[in-house]
């Protein structure tokens, strides 16, 4: 087996020190210092990146509160003036509404004045006409002259038997 | 069986130039070969995926992310907030095997893992610094390490032998759990390999499949036995610090 040839021992050992030896400085003083800053950087990116994002989202949220007040605002507000508006239409309405009843009432009060004038005048009216066709038709029949008093008076006690 | 096909073959170091220093042979070989591509890989790919250390990390920049916080991840659950000390060291030993081994990988490549020697050494610094690390948190009272408590008194003159026993063989342990794992592999991808070409017919396909599935097993063996060598060093680590 070679492995347990002597003959080569000395010279592995002093390439394996030196090798090994150079290696080990190399990667304590160069490479690993180098590889540490890089993970170390990236944390560090890590950090501030989650820092700030964490401050972005407070910013956010005190926004997102802001405007979540401002609409509220809005709505009480608006409301408050749909309220009024409905108030003051309704106040209107009811006020046009009363002149309106007010206009009907006095038109159907001078309307029944009228009706009943005509109605009176209508009875004048038939007064002369019964006294003027009883006059016709007695003139004609008997030659009677009557007065137009007399008739009256006749016509005026009968009078409840017309209407 | 001839040497020239022995499947121990593979393992055998070839000086590529040969150099002494004090008297003793320090040559160059396909070994040292394998240790320097293994480091030039790592350093440079360490180095060159990070270059532009960007935020946004480009897919060879995760994969040494990836790497880097899977052994602080080992380290920081083993060993805790002490670990970070190690984390250069249990790092450097973890690629060191990991690259070593999947440098293996490549047919023709030497794997200097499958050599006793060389896992012993690494196998060694971990035994030798944990010891030290030992002492130097806890003094004398490091001692105690081999005293479990709430066992009968009459049960530690076994005990205690067999803690110390087990504490100096964890360095043998360590190495040749490596050593065998990445010994036996190549062996046996070697074997079948001789079977495809000395089988007759067109029967020499099943042991190249065999071969094909065995590559992916080793790869995952590759990757399993480094980390089981970082894993180790990091409950060795917290021996030092937490006693019994």
């Amino acid at each position: 087996m070679p492995q347990l040839n002597p003959e080569f021992f000395v010279s592995q050992l002093f390439w394996l020190a030196v090798f090994f030896t150079f290696l080990f400085v190399f990667l304590w003083r160069v490479s690993l210092p180098r590889i540490a800053t890089v993970l170390e950087k990236r944390q560090n990116k890590i950090d501030e990146n989650l820092s700030s994002a964490k401050e972005l989202q407070e910013q956010a949220m005190e926004i997102e509160k802001k405007i979540n007040d401002q609409i509220n605002k809005a709505k009480l507000e608006t409301d408050e003036k749909i309220k009024e508006t409905i108030n003051a239409l309704q106040e209107n309405v009811s006020s046009q509404l009363s002149s309106l009843d007010k206009d009907l009432e006095k038109k159907v009060s001078d309307a029944e004045k009228e009706i009943l004038k005509s109605k009176d005048d209508q009875m004048k009216n038939i007064n002369n006409e019964i006294v003027n066709i009883t006059k016709l038709t007695v003139g004609k029949i008997t030659d009677i002259e009557l007065s137009d008093n007399e008739l009256n008076k006749v016509i005026e006690t009968h009078k409840g038997n017309f209407n | 069986m001839a040497a020239k096909d022995s499947p121990l073959k593979q393992f055998e170091i070839d000086p590529i130039s040969n150099i002494e220093l004090g008297g003793y042979n320090i040559s160059f070989t396909n070994s040292s070969f394998a240790m320097l591509i293994t480091v030039l890989v790592i350093t440079l790919f360490l180095t060159l995926t990070v270059n532009t250390r960007s935020i946004i990390p480009s897919r060879m920049q995760l994969i040494s992310e990836l790497m880097y916080n899977f052994i602080a991840q080992l380290l920081s659950d083993t060993v805790g907030d002490n670990g970070k000390r190690y984390f250069p060291f249990v790092f450097s030993l973890f690629m060191f095997v990991l690259i070593g081994n999947m440098v293996g990988m490549i047919p023709y490549q030497f794997t200097f893992t499958s050599h006793i020697i060389v896992t012993f050494a690494l196998a060694a610094v971990v035994f030798i610094g944990v010891t030290i690390l030992g002492f130097i948190n806890h003094g004398i009272k490091f001692f105690t390490f081999f005293y479990i408590p709430g066992v009968p008194f009459y049960m530690h003159p076994l005990l205690i032998p067999i803690e110390v026993i087990s504490y100096l063989s964890r360095p043998i342990s360590l190495s040749v759990r490596l050593f065998a794992n990445m010994l036996a592999g190549h062996t046996l991808l070697k074997v079948f390999a001789g079977f495809v070409v000395s089988m007759p017919f067109f029967t020499g396909v099943f042991p190249l499949a065999f071969i094909v599935a065995l590559t992916g097993l080793e790869i995952l063996i590759a990757f399993l036995q480094a980390y089981v060598f970082a894993i180790l060093t990091c409950l060795y680590i917290n021996d030092a610090y937490h006693l019994h």
